[in-house]
């Protein structure tokens, strides 16, 4: 039985983790924080911008990655990634992601763009951006993160990436999650709502102020464990019902995350949360183990394989000293870095070259030298840490996490065959 | 067309401009401010937060070190909300050279810049972030200043006794009658109006604008130069006490606590054009350098915004053109009745921030001179609004305010503690005014997260107010999110990476605000 160490709990790690448990490795999954699934918008991006708006983004990844040389899909064709996203949804179930990768749903944002995506949380589909659409966006006062005047006045004048437009107007309503609290998280509200008597008053609150035929756009804060708590409300209210995601705590993020870390625990992972990998140990060209410092003294985590699934400069796994030397956290390992200045001055300009920065693979996700040699022999890199992307202005992140993941997986299950078959065979 | 009149215009809204319209105002003149932009947009706002205990200029500029002595005592109690009494001292590192602190001992002396010698013991005890190797240290009385917070505190005082203060309101040109000036043409730029005061004097309070207000009035070559300076916010408090470096005034040899961050500074390059201040890499890692030095570990810490000014420096024939550090810090006034031959025009540049309310005081006084109408300065000792209590500001005066309206309002901006009240209020006083505007007043999006969080709030409690349409909203927020970028990106390392890639991915991959429909120019009126 091949031992895997897989260190970060994002999508990446998480995805990686269970398909490898499932497949019969000895997975540890070692994560310093909560995982980046609570940063994000809780929608599975896979190429949002071309940089022009991408409607059929399977279709378009080929030539995408033919202009985007050292682009993570250059290694992760669109087969892959369709793969790979059904596998996602199998792990989700429909009670949490839905959608047909092969084309875009366009969703409302926060502030009243319309944003591209391709699978989400159900309970975010009908905010789908079509010509002819009737939104009412109903805020909710004690929430700061969510206008809803401004959502409904910029879908009101954008024109629609299908062409055409939709009507949206706009209404606050205020219903406390908690007495006396004036500034509550979404968070506070999603725990409130997973209470049935609660849900039951909040739809009644905002069912007073639906018209005729709209749909309800709402911040994303319907329920946190209860999975059908959107879909009951949706009921009482009478009418369709969706989520606008917030900035983080991301509530749909948590719940995917909830979803993956305990469908990994069942897969037999083990999960080892609060853990900074504070060394490592190799020998031959491999690495043999990573260490954790705990207050008894360092724990030593011995596999046959390593995945760095850490995430970007968001997460601390990538970083800039003051001299602009660039480090990755766990093996420092040299990472592919930009030509000439790693910032610039336009914030509306090109994309920072900094945050393309990160670890270079072959296309079997082993971490090698920028443009050389694989690093160490069982070493791995699956999602954010890898270079070449900017997932934020793509909207591609998650695309290349879940497709890097499987193929990282599938890559570390195969080298387990070779070895017992050739051990076999010796 | 709009016309007013007024005995006195004053051009320039900085801390000189504002100082002169408080103290003409309060001996009995009309008066009105104008100012291209906002109050304090300009160089008062960009400067280091440092109250001058004079300690800085004892050897250097002895006349500027017994100003500013004199001054920090009146501004700590004149100007009482915006000024921190945080003290200060003057270390020598393992660089300089103790016994220059002889020198600097005598002319502290000389200059009656009230000061102590300290062991380094206690010093290190205080600030225990300091330098262990300093060998020597003096304790002065060194204070750290709001200048937003002075300015307001001033310009509210001046209206209180009947000035008027026109902000955004661009000179375009000063008219003359004969031997006198007339005239101040402006445009109003947020209505692109033409306003005509009519007017016996003008002061003209520009700074490093300056030379060009006076061409207007037909007085040409006045020579301001613009000594470009950068500085560099740190996250939080290295020390709590303002830190100098024992030597002869050098670049990167001051470190202020103002608010909950602390500021390096500065360097001093002369610049062509005061809009136009580059913040280069190379004076970004000589920062970092002479912070090192000053505290261990600066490199490590986490800076969080720079910025440049451009102090005003007269041109002066003792020191050569190019060298702005050596030219008087001391202040200039140029009188165009000796100069040009126009009778009503003051030009008044050079000094600091400690010494406005002293500039004001001489430069309305040479305007009373040439009246010939003494009256007295009274600005030295009543208080402006808010200040009246006496009470010095310390860190934590927000989050006590935040413990009594906690339960009644929200907190839009958690790293300044900006409550969505004071952020309604500001607006409500200033319908036009940008997020920036608003910013200086308020501190919004000025700590650790530059905006990741509290921008998108602003915008939606802005397009509650009745004055904001969604258009305007909308291009405010876009024009505060490449504002703040203009102060991240030059020292973008560490740990301020890793806040920009989550505001990226809040911004850009959540949000998609890079798609928000036009338009998609950031001109906001």
């Amino acid at each position: 039985m091949t031992r895997v160490v897989v260190i970060g709990a994002g999508l990446a790690g998480l995805v990686a983790s269970i398909r490898l448990a499932d497949a019969g490795a000895r997975v540890a999954l070692l994560n310093k924080g909560t995982g980046g699934l609570q940063l994000g918008q809780g929608t599975v991006d896979v190429l949002g911008y071309a940089p022009e708006r991408v409607q059929r983004p399977l279709d378009a990844l080929a030539g995408f990655a033919q202009a985007h040389p050292g682009h993570p899909y250059g290694m992760l064709d669109a087969a892959l990634v369709a793969r790979s996203l059904e596998y996602l949804k199998e792990l989700l179930g429909p009670g949490l992601l839905t959608g047909d990768p092969a084309v875009n749903l366009h969703l409302p944002t926060a502030v009243g763009s319309v944003r591209p995506t391709a699978l989400v949380s159900p309970s975010m589909t009908a905010g789908s951006c079509v010509d002819g659409a009737s939104f009412v966006i109903v805020g909710l006062r004690r929430i700061k993160d969510f206008y809803p005047e401004l959502v409904a006045q910029n879908l009101n004048r954008t024109d629609l990436p299908g062409g055409g437009r939709l009507t949206a107007r706009h209404v606050m309503i205020d219903i406390p999650a908690r007495e006396n609290e004036v500034d509550s998280s979404g968070l506070t509200y999603a725990r409130a709502l997973d209470d049935p008597g609660f849900r039951r008053r909040f739809a009644q609150g905002v069912a007073a102020v639906v018209g005729e035929g709209e749909t309800v756009g709402l911040p994303a804060v319907l329920g946190l464990d209860d999975h059908g708590a959107w879909a009951e409300i949706a009921e009482l209210i009478g009418a369709p019902v969706f989520e606008i995601p917030l900035p983080p705590p991301s509530v749909p993020g948590m719940r995917q995350n909830r979803a993956l870390t305990a469908r990994a625990k069942a897969a037999g992972v083990r999960v080892v949360p609060g853990s900074r990998v504070t060394g490592f140990r190799s020998s031959a060209g491999a690495v043999d183990s990573v260490q954790l410092a705990t207050a008894g003294g360092d724990r030593d985590f011995k596999a046959d394989a390593f995945l760095l699934a850490t995430g970007g400069f968001e997460s601390g796994a990538l970083s800039a000293d003051s001299y602009h030397n660039l480090h990755e956290a766990v093996f420092d390992l040299p990472l592919r870095r930009p030509e000439g200045h790693l910032v610039h001055g336009d914030y509306w300009g090109d994309p920072q070259p900094l945050f393309t920065a990160g670890v270079e693979t072959d296309d079997t996700m082993l971490v090698r030298h920028p443009g050389g040699e694989p690093v160490y022999s069982n070493l791995y890199a699956a999602g954010g840490i890898l270079a070449g992307a900017t997932r934020w202005q793509e909207k591609s992140g998650e695309g290349i996490a879940v497709a890097s993941a499987v193929r990282a997986a599938d890559s570390i299950l195969e080298a387990a065959t070779t070895a017992t078959t050739q051990g076999a065979a010796s | 067309m709009k016309t007013l009149s007024a005995d006195v215009v004053v051009v320039g809204g900085g801390s000189t401009g504002v100082g002169v319209v408080r103290d003409v105002a309060m001996r009995g003149y009309s008066a009105i401010l104008v100012d291209r932009a906002d109050l304090a947009q300009g160089t008062t706002g960009r400067y280091h937060g440092l109250l001058h205990s004079g300690g800085r200029y004892v050897v250097s500029d002895p006349h500027s070190a017994t100003e500013c002595a004199e001054e920090n005592a009146i501004i700590s109690r004149i100007n009482a909300d915006a000024v921190e009494l945080t003290g200060g001292y003057f270390v020598a590192t393992q660089v300089d050279d103790p016994a220059w602190g002889d020198d600097w001992a005598k002319g502290a002396t000389d200059t009656k810049v009230p000061f102590e010698e300290v062991s380094v013991a206690d010093v290190l005890k205080a600030e225990p972030r300091l330098n262990p190797k300093i060998s020597r240290a003096f304790a002065v009385q060194d204070g750290s200043v709001d200048g937003w917070q002075m300015v307001w505190g001033a310009a509210n005082s001046a209206k209180q006794y009947g000035a008027q203060i026109l902000t955004y309101h661009r000179v375009t040109g000063i008219t003359r009658d004969g031997d006198r000036v007339s005239q101040v043409i402006c445009t109003d730029d947020k209505t692109g109006e033409e306003v005509r005061i009519s007017t016996n004097f003008v002061l003209n309070c520009a700074a490093a604008w300056g030379g060009g207000i006076a061409a207007m009035a037909g007085c040409p070559d006045v020579q301001v130069v613009p000594g470009a300076g950068i500085m560099i916010a740190m996250n939080h408090r290295l020390t709590n006490s303002v830190v100098n470096r024992l030597t002869y005034p050098a670049d990167g040899d001051i470190l202020v606590p103002v608010h909950t961050v602390c500021i390096i500074g500065t360097t001093d390059q002369k610049a062509d054009d005061p809009d136009r201040l580059m913040i280069d890499w190379g004076e970004v890692q000589q920062m970092m350098d002479c912070g090192e030095l000053l505290v261990p570990g600066f490199r490590s810490a986490r800076a969080i915004h720079a910025w440049a000014g451009a102090r005003p420096l007269v041109k002066d024939s003792r020191v050569g053109a190019g060298d702005t550090r050596h030219m008087s810090r001391g202040m200039s006034i140029i009188d165009h009745s000796d100069r040009d031959g126009l009778k009503g025009l003051l030009t008044i540049a050079g000094g600091k921030l400690t010494t406005y309310r002293l500039m004001a005081e001489k430069v309305v006084n040479a305007m009373c001179a040439q009246l010939n109408d003494p009256r007295p300065c009274r600005t030295a000792t009543e208080q402006v609004p808010g200040s009246e209590s006496g009470r010095n500001y310390v860190i934590t005066h927000r989050l006590e305010e935040r413990e009594h309206d906690r339960y009644d309002d929200q907190i839009l901006c958690e790293c300044e503690l900006m409550s969505k009240g004071m952020f309604t209020r500001a607006l409500a006083d200033q319908p036009k005014g940008s997020f920036d505007d608003l910013r200086r007043q308020l501190r919004l999006g000025m700590g650790p997260c530059q905006g990741g969080f509290c921008s998108m709030r602003a915008t939606g409690v802005a397009l509650q107010s009745e004055h904001i349409d969604i258009e305007r909203a909308t291009g405010l927020m876009r024009l505060f999110l490449k504002n703040r970028w203009i102060g991240i990106w030059p020292i973008l390392y560490g740990d301020q990476v890793r806040q920009t890639a989550l505001d990226n991915w809040i911004f850009q991959g959540t949000l998609d605000v890079e798609h928000l429909p036009g338009p998609t120019h950031e001109e906001v009126v």
